[in-house]
């Protein structure tokens, strides 16, 4: 791709056949072998690419893979103004790869390679400006990420030592725990926990996040709706229930003080959130905490919770998707960035902010939709696992996602603004909103074929 | 007895012969044919011994009319044979690179020396690998000393002087150490040849504890020093760093690994596992292997010199081999000699990029190669390829090393060295990414950086090329590698 010159035109149906071959090459796949596995090379016992296809995987490739070519049209308006379009679609193609190929990773090992190259493709994406503050703000990124990774790879060794398998399997791979074995899993689960939390944004290691802010918004969209983020969160809930199985975490009684952490994670980001005056900040910090709700599904080792917690990852990822977009389209028409530009904005671009209007509300978890149903099954997990704390934090959360969301929508719509004459972002821009605005809604209207597919996954791997 | 088991004898006299016909030879390119043609001739021969020995299993091959313990031997297994085939590929490729570039650095008249230099080096070197006799070493070890002090000081340049007076002493304080302790074994066994000292060494060394004490840290200090061991390496970044690219690439991932080589040979051969253990030497090399590591990287990120960023990493990395011949198990001492071949292929590849960087630019600091990448997008980007590796990026060597020291420094028990090797390569990752960064990005880096003006003929890259694929090679083929030369230990 980087090697031929194309021109604009010829470029953009070449990455879009590209996406769309890539989503239809997923179906077939899934329709034609179902759950299927391959090696790709094994160079030894542990060094093993290994792809191997299970309904998890298949869940995560076709969000990845949908909301990829929503986000392919969306930036390719969008791009226009940033420019450097050739590069920044070399990578973007090259971290969908990457993406998915972390979805179809069958042993920890390979997750852990397409781990690595998903830092390296997504760096130059988040540098694209190439200003002086987006190197800092690389160096950020990168700087954390390795050091995430480094953890992985302890925890990988520890773990390699002691199993000499690091195949998935539902319900876990390791031998029972025993008093010899104790310190080093719990190590070992902890140095991965952590490593892979870099990526998913827990609070210590969060601070990367709002500052890839910088990078080009359909960029931040996907960092934030499904590339990164979720990969993080998808690596800890592949490594929970696939490596270790709920029962021995609950042993090691490391999942207690996990949710601290991820508490804590829910309630900062929360709290940041509301002091941001810039949009993207905004919902960079709204990003901390809602992931927050996704890991406090994984570690509270319920079914409940665990379908609580994919629902949540496939909504925040709509969500936020929209969200983006649609701070993006008020940059790409009118440049203005902080919450106290958009004045009287929803009058002038009365779609957009619809939109996020729907956005909003969904990830506030009003009835009837989609933010809804996954915190109403992530509360009765709470409930099942027996601490009436995790639903009031549920609750508090929402409220606290209301006074940061809830300005935005009261600025745009009932405040006047200076009559400046904006229209409304170009169609390649405002389709893709739309269409995933009315995806959201259908969810939280119709939840349960969803429902019932996340159920499968997790009964089998709890 | 085979014709091919001579080869070995034959690979180090026709390197030494041909050395001495290019002074004959005015013209610059009939000598550099010379060169090339012998380094590929003898990788031919090094190729089909690692063959022979594959199939056929080690075997001593006598020089000269007398026997051992009179006479001097050859020994030959699976291990020597690989590095055989290592040092004449890698020095092979060295060379083809240099054709197109030795004038720009060093003076025309100098060039038939430099390729007499190159190849007294690499036969040398060999000798040290090859050879079964101590004595027989420390001739080697002399002779490839000053050999490779004048692929440094042949650019004739005052820092060059002082850079090859350093190292001059340094070396000859660490050969002094290395024939003081060969004084010891013979006082005490009356034998050079090392299976010879080993039998009787075994016998006798409860009788004399302190002397073979002595003798085993005269020859950890004697060799560390020639093999950069931290913290004797203080020589290492200034003659790497001031000599021409293609003596870097030598003396880097070459002459510190024959040394590193003879080391082992001498640990496990001459005083066995068992004197070892016995007192706990091994443990000075482990820790000053790991020191080694961090502290090369350390000194590696603060360098402002391209040359000596890659040199301190040399350091880093030979701490890496040391770490690993400090285990004292069978694994470690296997990934210590895996990494030699990783390394030796990578760090090779690094400092002929580097070179080409300087040549093409003229400047050396980092910062004044920022948007190297536009202008050079080739050979910046087989760096990175090469950075990744020694980052860790899975399936290169450099990751493989790293997950197999770390499994070995849990199997021997010292699970705290995981965290010291971690720690190292998270710390490589903070010197190599800002290079290729800073090449690649940055609007000002980029800023008036013309597209490919400046990038080398694909012609003259094609060695490093081949460097880089044999690199990702070694990764790839890990396991056959690994297993054989744990099997060439056993």
């Amino acid at each position: 791709m980087a090697t031929i010159k194309f021109n604009e035109v010829k470029r953009n149906i070449f990455v879009s056949i590209g996406v769309i071959l890539n989503l239809i090459f997923l179906i077939t796949i899934f329709y034609m072998f179902g759950e299927i596995s391959i090696h790709l090379i094994k160079l030894n016992e542990f060094l093993d690419i290994y792809l191997k296809i299970d309904k998890l995987s298949i869940m995560f490739s076709l969000l990845v893979a949908i909301l990829w070519i929503f986000t392919t049209f969306y930036a390719m308006e969008y791009m226009k103004h940033e420019g450097k379009e050739k590069r920044f679609f070399t990578f973007f193609l090259a971290t969908l790869g990457v993406t998915i190929g972390i979805a179809f990773a069958g042993n920890l090992i390979t997750l852990y390679a397409f781990y690595e190259f998903l830092t390296l493709t997504t760096f130059p994406l988040v540098i694209h400006t190439d200003s002086k503050e987006a190197l800092k703000s690389g160096k950020k990124y990168l700087i954390y990420s390795f050091i995430g990774a480094t953890f992985v790879l302890l925890g990988m060794i520890l773990l390699f030592s002691i199993t000499k398998d690091i195949t998935f399997n539902a319900h876990g791979i390791l031998p029972a725990l025993t008093k010899e074995n104790r310190s080093l899993y719990l190590l070992s689960y902890v140095s991965m926990f952590l490593g892979f939390g870099v990526k998913a944004a827990i609070v210590p290691f969060h601070s990367w996040l709002p500052a890839a802010m910088v990078a080009p918004t359909p960029v931040s969209a996907l960092l934030h709706a499904v590339a990164v983020v979720k990969s993080g969160i998808f690596a800890i809930i592949r490594m929970s229930y696939f490596i270790f199985g709920a029962k021995i975490i609950k042993e090691l009684h490391v999942n207690i003080f996990l949710s601290i952490l991820i508490v804590i994670s829910i309630l900062l980001g929360s709290f940041l959130a509301l002091h941001q005056e810039n949009l993207k900040k905004r919902l960079a910090y709204s990003t901390i905490s809602q992931l927050g709700y996704v890991l406090l599904g994984v570690v509270l080792l319920n079914e409940d919770a665990f379908v609580g917690s994919l629902l949540h990852l496939i909504n925040h990822a709509l969500i936020k998707i929209v969200l983006f977009f649609c701070v993006g389209a008020i940059m790409y028409t009118t440049g203005k960035t902080d919450i106290s530009q958009i004045r009287g904005i929803g009058k002038q671009m009365p779609i957009t902010m619809g939109c996020f209007g729907i956005a909003a509300i969904s990830l506030i978890g009003i009835p009837p939709t989609n933010g809804f149903v996954s915190k109403w099954y992530l509360a009765q997990g709470g409930l099942t696992s027996g601490e009436m704390i995790f639903p009031a934090i549920l609750l508090f959360s929402a409220l606290l996602t209301a006074l940061y969301l809830l300005p935005v929508i009261t600025e745009a719509f009932f405040k006047k603004g200076e009559h400046t004459i904006v229209k409304e972002a170009p169609m390649k821009m405002l389709i893709p909103i739309v269409m995933i605005t009315i995806i959201v809604v259908l969810l939280g209207l119709f939840p349960n074929i969803l429902i019932t597919f996340i159920q499968q996954i997790a009964s089998e791997v709890i | 007895m085979s014709i091919i088991q001579s080869f070995p004898l034959v690979i180090i006299l026709v390197l030494l012969i041909t050395a001495f016909m290019m002074p004959l030879i005015k013209n610059t390119k009939i000598i550099k044919g010379i060169s090339l043609v012998s380094m590929t001739s003898v990788m031919i021969l090094a190729l089909i011994n690692l063959d022979f020995v594959h199939k056929n299993g080690e075997y001593l091959y006598r020089i000269g009319h007398f026997n051992a313990p009179y006479g001097i031997e050859f020994r030959i297994g699976i291990i020597e044979a690989m590095m055989g085939l290592l040092f004449t590929f890698v020095a092979l490729m060295i060379i083809w690179y240099s054709i197109y570039s030795i004038e720009k650095e060093i003076k025309q008249s100098k060039i038939g020396l430099y390729y007499l230099l190159v190849n007294i080096l690499i036969g040398s070197l060999l000798g040290v690998v090859y050879s079964n006799d101590l004595f027989n070493c420390f001739v080697f070890i002399e002779v490839g000393t000053l050999a490779s002090c004048g692929t440094i000081i042949v650019k004739d340049k005052k820092e060059n002087i002082k850079a090859t007076l350093k190292y001059l002493i340094m070396s000859c304080l660490g050969s002094g150490l290395v024939l003081m302790g060969i004084a010891y074994l013979y006082s005490m066994t009356g034998h050079l040849n090392i299976n010879y000292i080993h039998a009787e060494l075994v016998k006798c060394y409860l009788i004399y504890p302190n002397a073979v004490l002595i003798s085993i840290v005269l020859f950890i200090i004697g060799l560390g020093v020639k093999s950069a061991m931290f913290p004797l390496h203080n020589w290492l970044p200034d003659a790497h760093s001031s000599a021409p690219s293609s003596s870097s690439a030598i003396l880097s991932s070459l002459v510190l690994k024959a040394f590193v080589l003879l080391l082992i040979k001498i640990l496990y051969g001459v005083f066995g596992m068992d004197i070892l253990n016995h007192f706990s030497v091994l443990n000075i090399v482990l820790i000053l292997g790991s020191l080694g590591m961090i502290m090369g990287s350390v000194f590696a990120i603060f360098q402002k010199n391209i040359k000596r960023v890659i040199a301190y990493s040399t350091v880093a990395q030979m701490g890496y081999i040391f770490l690993g011949i400090g285990l004292g198990t069978n694994l470690g001492v296997s990934i210590a000699i895996f990494h030699i071949i990783g390394h030796a292929v990578t760090k090779s590849a690094l400092f002929l990029l580097a070179g080409a960087m300087i040549e093409q630019t003229g400047h050396k600091s980092l910062a004044q190669l920022k948007g190297i990448g536009r202008e050079m997008p080739l050979t910046l980007g087989l760096f990175s390829i090469g950075a990744l590796s020694m980052i860790g990026i899975p399936v290169l060597p450099g990751f493989i090393s790293k997950w197999h020291l770390s499994l070995a420094s849990i199997a021997a028990g010292d699970t705290i060295l995981i965290v010291v090797i971690l720690l190292s390569s998270l710390l490589n990752a903070v010197y190599y990414s800002p290079i290729v960064i800073n090449g690649f990005f940055g609007e000002e880096n980029l800023q008036g950086k013309v597209y490919k003006s400046k990038s080398k003929p694909l012609k003259e890259l094609m060695p490093v090329i081949f460097l880089v694929i044999s690199m990702i090679y070694v990764g790839i083929a890990s396991r056959g590698i690994i297993n054989l030369i744990s099997l060439g230990l056993m």
